[in-house]
């Protein structure tokens, strides 16, 4: 059994699709923003995969590592804001 | 990659799908957070297994974060007016979504390189974000900033008018 950037990649394109498929189903503005940080996560998951196994010699290996971490704390960000403008929304 | 780093990835994506899907048909809110912090724990495992110890750490904080934001008690709720139409449009244009990457995945000529980094990488990641893309991290560290100040001044509630009345 072994890992390839390919299986790593339909991991991420699960996810993705995961996401963008909560974000459209659920009726829910909150609920619909959970979609969010699992989009952030597939499209880590394949940063962190290209860093992992297809970065080129020249470059910096572990960029896609970072753009993995600035992802998660965006993904953070973001649903932190959608919460509490949601529960701005919902008091008025 | 040996058999154990490999076995570890394929369980932590499949928690990360479990959390996923019990994030799409979980009705209660609690329930909600609990598959967030699942697919957290997913995430950070695939990480971890691709070789990135630190962005691990920070996927599994950050994701504890999310899921105590999705259940906390005082969780509200805004309905949005998007037709049963449009959701299915929406649903099927995941479906579709998903296809046309995992076509391209499967399509991709990819570059194959040997990985010499260690398994956390946190000394040459931080090389990387405050040395190299330091303007990014800050531009990325302030877009947080500004983001969280909204949040709290978005969720600050108005004091009740029966504190306020009557006072000289």
């Amino acid at each position: 059994m072994s890992v390839t950037l390919v299986s790593v990649m339909f991991v991420a394109a699960g996810l993705i699709a995961l996401g963008a498929f909560i974000a459209a189903w659920k009726r829910q503005l909150t609920a619909a923003l959970t979609g969010l940080p699992l989009v952030f996560a597939g499209a880590g998951i394949a940063f962190a995969g290209v860093a992992r196994f297809s970065t080129a010699a020249s470059g910096p290996p572990l960029v896609g590592q970072e753009m993995a971490v600035l992802l998660v704390i965006v993904a953070l960000a973001a649903v932190a804001l959608g919460v509490g403008l949601a529960g701005r929304e919902s008091s008025r | 990659m040996d058999s154990l780093h490999a076995i570890g990835f394929y369980v932590s994506a499949a928690l990360a799908g479990v959390g996923g899907l019990g994030l799409a048909f979980a009705r209660r809110h609690e329930r909600r957070g609990l598959a967030l912090g699942l697919v957290g724990v997913g995430v950070a495992g695939a990480y971890a297994s691709l070789s990135a110890g630190f962005a691990a750490v920070i996927a599994l904080l950050c994701y504890a974060g999310c899921a105590l934001l999705i259940a906390r008690p005082d969780y509200r709720t805004v309905e949005h007016s998007v037709g049963t139409v449009w959701r299915q449009l929406g649903a099927v244009g995941a479906a579709v979504l998903f296809a046309a990457l995992a076509y391209a995945a499967y399509r991709g000529d990819f570059v194959h390189a040997t990985f010499y980094g260690g398994p956390f990488g946190s000394l040459s990641l931080a090389r990387l974000m405050f040395a190299h893309d330091a303007l990014a991290t800050e531009a990325v560290g302030g877009i947080v900033l500004v983001a969280l100040i909204g949040a709290a001044a978005a969720w600050r509630r108005e004091r009740p008018r029966d504190h306020t009345e009557g006072r000289p």
